[in-house]
């Protein structure tokens, strides 16, 4: 079977094309371009004038004393004939000094400094802009300091300058420029020493101490070259994949192939895996070529150091990013699959794609940003985990725990894809094509219905997304009282999240009893006995549950902060002090009553019916919970992934109760006491926290894996309730 | 061997629910050409991959020899040979390639797959385009690749989806030998197709589908005495045209 597929992928000429010749023709083309580049900017650079800044007149004697006998040890290369004491008795005489944007600031000859004007001008700034003036770029590096001190040795005294230069981190002008300098004043101390070791003068101390400070932020400038290559190598891999896996899933229905060969006896699930295995190694092969055009343009191109610094792309760094991309390429296989499973067609498969591909821009984006770490966090987060770790394997810096999450992580991912791919495979869902259009979304129908089309919930939660961006942005640039934007948040919630999808179903002819699960119809024919069972069964379920769950999400956020996350977020301990000032009424009303109702109506309603008229009840509670994880993840105009997990396991929490007890008003409760309870616990001064954990800062293991036991009591309680049949 | 008992099957198009096949039963028997037959949109397709187990039926069954097929579809499919006029070849593969893919597919032994090709090639006038790439090969080359491939497994019941669709005279006539040789071989042959003239010429019984009801089941002889018409295609319209199915 796999040969078969091998067979038809790698004879195709397209699938020749990207994988041999676009890396035999493109890469060396690049690298020709980037050399052409590179000899520019590196004649430009001979010509680079250094811009010095200084804020008071007394400096500019001192730095033309400085810069001048720096310059000629640099340029001599052998100890100066003057003594160092020569030099800083130079540098008390005071000379003019050129201001920032008058009429001396370009070199004539009137200029008294006798230092190499070629090589570096002076500018004077107002103080105390100097270091402002380096941010800006306005000047290369600034003395800030520039002080001639008397120091006080055994026999006698002599004078040093005590120097404190600032430049730009990050700028090669910059550092370049002080580099530079550094150099020139070890230059000149050495000179101070060579003359100790000759004897010539007895009285030591160093001729220049220089303290260097760089500001702004620390970035390795082949940092993004580094994170670019990575990227490209990626979408390469994606590439070469895009192309066999529509051609063996929507490209068998195209050709009507899929129908023979869904008929036969063969495993589905074997004939997805000799797919994919066909669609891996085309991935891997596109990855290899692409790898190794790519080090051999780099190495033998000259660029390799020129872009990456001294250590350039060594087989070494080869050799380690090669797996990175084979378990990227098995993971993005499977899930290329998956979308294609679906597909009828190559243009609908293509359609699938693109968005997909737009969005793996994103994480390629991310990592060229400068300061991304690749921590933990990272690690799992899907394509992102992969850039940043070959980022890192070609900066040489890898760190273990979180490459190995990334590694097992992605593994995982793709397994988990091409199990959601082997149950699309061939399915008779996808097989009938859809007889529907836009318009049917839109038009209203003329029969009413019980329960919502998964069209119309999808076509909701599209117009939702964008709606709920502005919103939720709008409300921070109206207000920014805490107490006020709660309010304005749960209306908003309340809106989107209840009363328009209420009018959508309206419209739609959608029951809304039966789409809300507000009332509850399996209590039809029970008698009262059984009834009252049924009610007690799901109070004390909903109250061991409430009772339980928060224990999960509390050490959710209690990780979150011990993982050092929150300190990236520097604003944590400000929300949580206008968070304090706030009652607590107010804060229940808006942040547990208002999402209490209007997401188990829109989740555990809308949704999870909507879900139910395509698939079986575990699985759309599991594609609701995903949902609504998702949604919390998005706050505002910032990502929150660490809320996913929590937020993810009370969406199968909420969707199990909902589903066992036919009725949304036990989910209600249950949600509206989780976040009561979280709410409250956030609100606990550390001293109290203290009382009942002791000095550790996560909830004791026994709390936990007690509230596991109570979990799971509550739900065989739910599953009791579910139980009670009329008498018949 | 194929007994189908109330079949039905619905799907739903624009929010309406549509029958595609409405409390459809037959029977098939060893050495028997049973001819599934009725214009376009009567149901035929939808009624043989139910048979074929692509298709779930919303209520009834279908058995082969016996096996309801329900209870082990993986099984029944390996008594089931498909040759249908949608089906497609894979244009990169040689004739012999996609003949053995298939034999692998249904687990055909290694050695048996190729003597068999080579039998099928002799049969089914294919020596000369055994090593050829699919896509250079004609439509009547392409349906006797697809004849072949139906083969390979040598099942007791063969299913024909519209097998002349497409076909000159001549591919025509390959078809029937074809049909004719299916049968002497003793497999039990269920042909669905629109084209009543080709199948009064090769199937032995008929069932009438029209708008996935079955009008009307029997010999050609039992429609003639039931319509009083002499071909088949005269006897079908006058049976939609009845007052029953107005």
């Amino acid at each position: 079977m796999c040969l078969k597929e091998l067979r038809e992928s790698l004879r195709d000429r397209r699938t020749v094309m990207t994988l041999i010749l676009m890396p035999i023709l493109v890469y060396p083309l690049l690298s020709m371009a980037l050399q052409r580049l590179l000899i520019g900017s590196a004649t430009s650079k001979q010509e680079e004038i250094y811009i010095i800044g200084i804020d008071d007149e007394k400096k500019q004697s001192r730095v033309d004393a400085l810069l001048t006998e720096g310059q000629n040890l640099l340029n001599a290369g052998t100890i100066s004939p003057i003594p160092p004491i020569e030099f800083l008795k130079k540098a008390s005489v005071s000379g003019d000094l050129v201001k920032l944007g008058s009429s001396k600031e370009e070199k004539n000859e009137n200029d008294q400094s006798s230092f190499d004007p070629r090589k570096f001008r002076l500018k004077w700034i107002e103080k105390p802009n100097l270091t402002f003036a380096v941010e800006q770029g306005l000047i290369d590096v600034a003395f800030t300091k520039l002080d001639l001190n008397v120091v006080s040795l055994r026999r006698g005294k002599t004078q040093s300058f005590d120097v404190e230069m600032q430049f730009r981190q990050g700028d090669a002008r910059g550092e370049s420029a002080a580099m530079m300098l550094r150099r020139m004043c070890q230059l000149i101390n050495d000179q101070q020493y060579e003359a100790l070791r000759q004897n010539i003068d007895s009285n030591f101390s160093p001729a220049v101490e220089m303290k260097t400070i760089g500001i702004g932020s620390s970035v390795d400038p082949t940092a993004s070259i580094a994170a670019v290559i990575p990227l490209v190598l990626i979408l390469m891999t994606i590439t070469g994949a895009v192309y066999p896996a529509i051609d063996l899933t929507a490209g068998e229905r195209e050709r009507g192939t899929m129908e023979a060969m869904i008929a036969t006896p063969a495993p589905r699930f074997a004939l997805l895996l000799s797919k994919y295995i066909a669609v891996v190694t085309v991935a891997i092969l596109t990855a290899l070529a692409n790898l190794s055009a790519t080090w051999v343009t780099l190495s033998f191109g000259g660029l390799g150091q020129a872009l990456l610094g001294p250590r350039g792309f060594s087989l070494w760094t080869l050799i380690q990013i090669l797996p990175i991309l084979v378990i990227f390429a098995a993971f993005f296989s499977s899930i290329l699959l998956a979308l294609c499973s679906f597909a009828k067609s190559f243009k609908e498969a293509q359609a699938y794609l693109i968005p997909v591909m737009l969005l793996s821009l994103a994480p390629g984006l991310v990592t060229l940003m400068p300061n991304v770490e690749f921590t933990t966090l990272y690690a799992v987060i899907p394509l992102l985990n992969v850039l940043l770790l070959s980022r890192d394997i070609m900066s040489g810096t890898p760190e273990l725990v979180p490459s190995v999450v990334a590694v097992v992580t992605t593994i995982f991912y793709g397994a988990a894809s091409l199990v959601v791919a082997s149950n699309l495979f061939g399915s008779a869902n996808s097989a009938m094509g859809s007889q529907a259009t836009w318009s049917d979304l839109i038009r209203r129908p003329t029969k009413a219905t019980a329960s919502p089309d998964v069209g119309i919930f999808a076509l909701y939660l599209a117009m939702l997304f964008p709606v709920l961006f502005v919103v939720s942005n709008l409300g921070t640039s109206i207000t920014k009282d805490a107490s006020l934007l709660m309010g304005l948040n749960a209306v908003a919630l309340f809106v989107l999240f209840f009363a328009l999808p209420m009018l959508w179903l309206m419209y739609h002819r959608v029951s809304l009893s039966n789409t809300f699960l507000i009332t509850d119809g399996s209590e039809a024919g029970l008698s009262p006995s059984k009834r009252i069972a049924r009610v007690a069964c799901m109070f004390l379920a909903v109250l061991l549950l409430a009772s339980s769950v928060w224990i999960y999400a509390v050490e959710g956020l209690l990780l979150f902060q011990s993982w050092s996350i929150a300190a990236q977020f520097p604003d944590l301990e400000k929300l949580k002090k206008d968070f304090m000032s706030i009652p607590f009424p107010w804060i229940l009303l808006t942040q547990a009553i208002a999402p209490a109702v209007a997401e188990e109506f829109f989740f555990r309603g809308f949704a999870l019916s909507a879900m139910k008229t395509k698939m079986n009840t575990v699985r759309a509670v599991t594609l609701t919970a995903l949902l609504f994880g998702l949604f919390h993840v998005i706050t505002g105009n910032v990502l929150s992934p660490e809320k996913f997990v929590p937020t993810f396991l009370l969406g199968i929490v909420l969707g199990a109760t909902a589903s066992l007890t036919r009725t949304i008003w036990p989910g209600i409760v249950l949600h509206f006491s989780h976040n009561a309870l979280v709410l409250w616990f956030s609100r606990l001064e550390k001293d109290q926290l203290t009382r009942w954990f002791g000095e550790s800062e996560h909830i004791p293991a026994i709390w936990i894996v007690a509230g596991g036991g109570i979990i799971i009591v509550g739900f065989a309680l739910l599953f009791l309730a579910s139980r009670l049949k009329p008498n018949t | 061997m194929i007994h189908a008992n109330q079949l039905v099957k619905k799907f739903s198009i624009r929010g309406e629910s549509l029958i595609a096949v409405n409390e459809v039963s037959f029977q098939v028997s060893k050495g028997e050409v049973y001819g599934l037959l009725g214009p376009n949109g009567a149901g035929k397709t939808t009624t043989l991959r139910m048979v074929m187990g692509l298709l779930e039926p919303d209520s009834g069954w279908v058995s082969i020899d016996g096996k309801v097929t329900s209870n082990d579809s993986m099984e029944h499919r390996k008594m089931l040979g498909l040759i249908s006029t949608n089906d497609g070849v894979y244009p990169w593969l040689s004739v012999r390639e996609m003949l053995m893919y298939f034999a692998d597919l249904y687990a055909v032994d290694l050695a048996l797959a190729k003597v068999r090709i080579e039998e099928l090639a002799k049969l089914l006038d294919m020596e000369s385009i055994l090593d050829q790439r699919c896509s250079t090969l004609s439509t009547g080359q392409k349906q006797r690749v697809t004849c072949a491939r139906g083969l390979m497994h040598d099942p007791p019941v063969m299913l024909l989806d519209e097998p002349t669709r497409g076909l000159d005279v001549v591919g025509s006539q390959t078809i029937f030998r074809f049909i004719e040789l299916l049968k002497e071989r003793g497999k039990a042959i269920l042909l669905s197709t629109h084209r009543l003239d080709e199948a009064e010429r090769v199937c032995d019984r008929f069932g009438l589908l029209h708008h996935g009801h079955m009008q009307y089941e029997g010999t050609l002889v039992d429609l003639q005495n039931a319509t009083g018409q002499t071909h088949l295609t005269d006897m079908f319209i006058q049976l939609i045209q009845s007052p029953a199915n107005a």
